[in-house]
């Protein structure tokens, strides 16, 4: 359990798939709230620091898959200290969605090493509860989508940095890093019947 | 199914990227690293340095801390806002380094250019370690790290600097470490920040073998010791120190460079 959290619960849930991550965790914290208990979702991007990377200059060089995740790391820290600590304090349940295996998952299909990974993130404290959103993995063009999550966010700027960056191959490995930490025991898939709320 | 293969042909590509390092290391150019506080007349000294070495003939490019096109509007907004904790901040200045060194430095030693830093890694390192954050936890941020080939330390009393800096400007909240001091006041909070930071600073250049530069001689003074300390030095070969970050950048350009040709 997380030391710094003695009221709260918080729960992890992993994927990609952009807006449908929040969504999911909406359709969690219901399932999972006592009563009487109050709950949210935080989402990537709090900080809005890859809203302003997105605004930003056009022509400058773009970041590769370390500094894209320094940037993740920056951001879950702003999650952590304004969204999810003080929440848990109040002794609500809280969905991080996503949290630190999604971020571990694009960092290890990037070819990062798993150490440098999880060291990076030693900082976020252990969810009581880790789940992942199962996905489709026979899409044969996957379309970027309007409102992206974290994983979109890095593969259409990769992909402007290189061609060696193909989204298609990323996600492939993303979602098989998610569907190992199953095998393994580190998370579990969300239902059907949670998903249905 | 068998990851042979894979592991075989990554095996291969390694020595063949450590076959191109071991090919370029003549060729290629030096980093040198200005190191110390805010007032510690480094950027004065680099841009002495700079002429001289143009003088030498010498192509020279100087890069600053904190000045990626990418990540300084982030880091300038949100310290106005003065909303970084300690790691928020300590991160986005790795990825600041992060983007400059893969995108400017890196490329420019590639191509046999002398690049300065005004402020480098061991500027990171110090004003984290000043905020009291775990060694360890904020070398893993700067990983693979990657190391100048001359370091100099710009040492002076927090007393000078504070003299020189209050000669230009009140300090902002951050650069005082008021985030972490809790100082009302910016020039004492600048102070007891300069001391912590010394502290960090010294520690480095004892560790990290930097060039301790006396910063409170005159300017010529301080000048005509870095030529001569900078003619003694020598490189550090990139197969001995810095493989790991050569290797992570030239494997991307090397794919990069293939498949654009494939096309």
């Amino acid at each position: 359990m997380p030391s710094d959290s003695p009221k709260g619960r918080l729960i992890a849930l992993e994927g990609a798939g952009g807006p449908a991550l929040p969504d999911a965790g909406n359709r969690l914290v219901r399932s999972l709230l006592k009563p009487r208990q109050e709950g949210g979702v935080s989402q990537f991007d709090a900080s809005g620091i890859f809203f302003e990377l997105r605004k930003g200059e056009k022509n400058i060089p773009q970041p590769s898959p370390r500094t894209l995740l320094l940037l993740y790391a920056a951001d879950l820290v702003f999650r952590l200290r304004w969204e999810i600590k003080p929440a848990l304090e109040e002794g609500y349940l809280v969905v991080a969605a996503p949290y630190v295996d999604s971020a571990i998952a694009f960092g290890k299909a990037a070819g990062l090493s798993r150490r440098w990974l999880a060291d990076l993130f030693d900082f976020a404290p252990k969810p009581h509860a880790c789940y992942r959103l199962k996905e489709k993995r026979d899409i044969g063009i996957w379309k970027f989508k309007r409102s992206e999550g974290y994983l979109e966010f890095c593969c259409k700027t990769l992909l402007k940095s290189s061609p060696i960056w193909q989204p298609v191959e990323l996600r492939e490995k993303y979602l098989a890093y998610l569907e190992a930490l199953e095998k393994r025991g580190g998370c579990e898939t969300v239902s059907d019947r949670v998903l249905s709320r | 199914m068998s990851k042979a293969p894979d592991l075989k042909k990554q095996r291969e590509q390694e020595q063949h990227l450590r076959h191109l390092l071991q090919g370029q290391e003549s060729k290629r150019g030096f980093l040198i690293a200005f190191e110390g506080a805010d007032g510690s007349g480094k950027t004065t000294q680099r841009r002495l340095f700079k002429k001289w070495l143009e003088t030498d003939g010498h192509e020279v490019i100087s890069v600053k801390w904190a000045d990626s096109p990418l990540v300084k509007p982030l880091i300038r907004a949100r310290k106005g806002a003065r909303a970084l904790s300690p790691q928020e901040h300590t991160l986005l200045y790795a990825s600041d380094f992060r983007h400059q060194l893969e995108c400017i430095i890196l490329p420019a030693l590639w191509a046999g250019k002398m690049v300065i830093a005004d402020g480098y890694l061991f500027t990171g390192l110090a004003r984290a370690g000043a905020r009291d954050l775990r060694l360890n936890w904020i070398l893993n941020c700067y990983e693979p790290l990657f190391w100048p080939d001359v370091a100099f330390y710009f040492d002076v009393s927090p007393e000078t600097s504070g003299k020189r800096k209050a000669s230009t400007l009140a300090p902002q909240f951050y650069d005082a470490g008021q985030d972490v001091t809790n100082i009302e006041d910016p020039y004492e909070s600048y102070n007891h920040f300069l001391a912590r930071m010394r502290q960090e600073y010294r520690a480095l250049a004892s560790i990290f073998q930097m060039i301790t530069v006396d910063a409170e001689q005159s300017i010529y003074e301080q000048h005509r010791s870095i030529r001569q300390m900078f003619r003694e030095a020598t490189k550090r070969e990139w197969a001995e120190w810095n493989m790991e970050a050569m290797l992570e950048w030239l494997d991307r350009q090397e794919r990069s460079t293939e498949v654009q040709s494939a096309f």
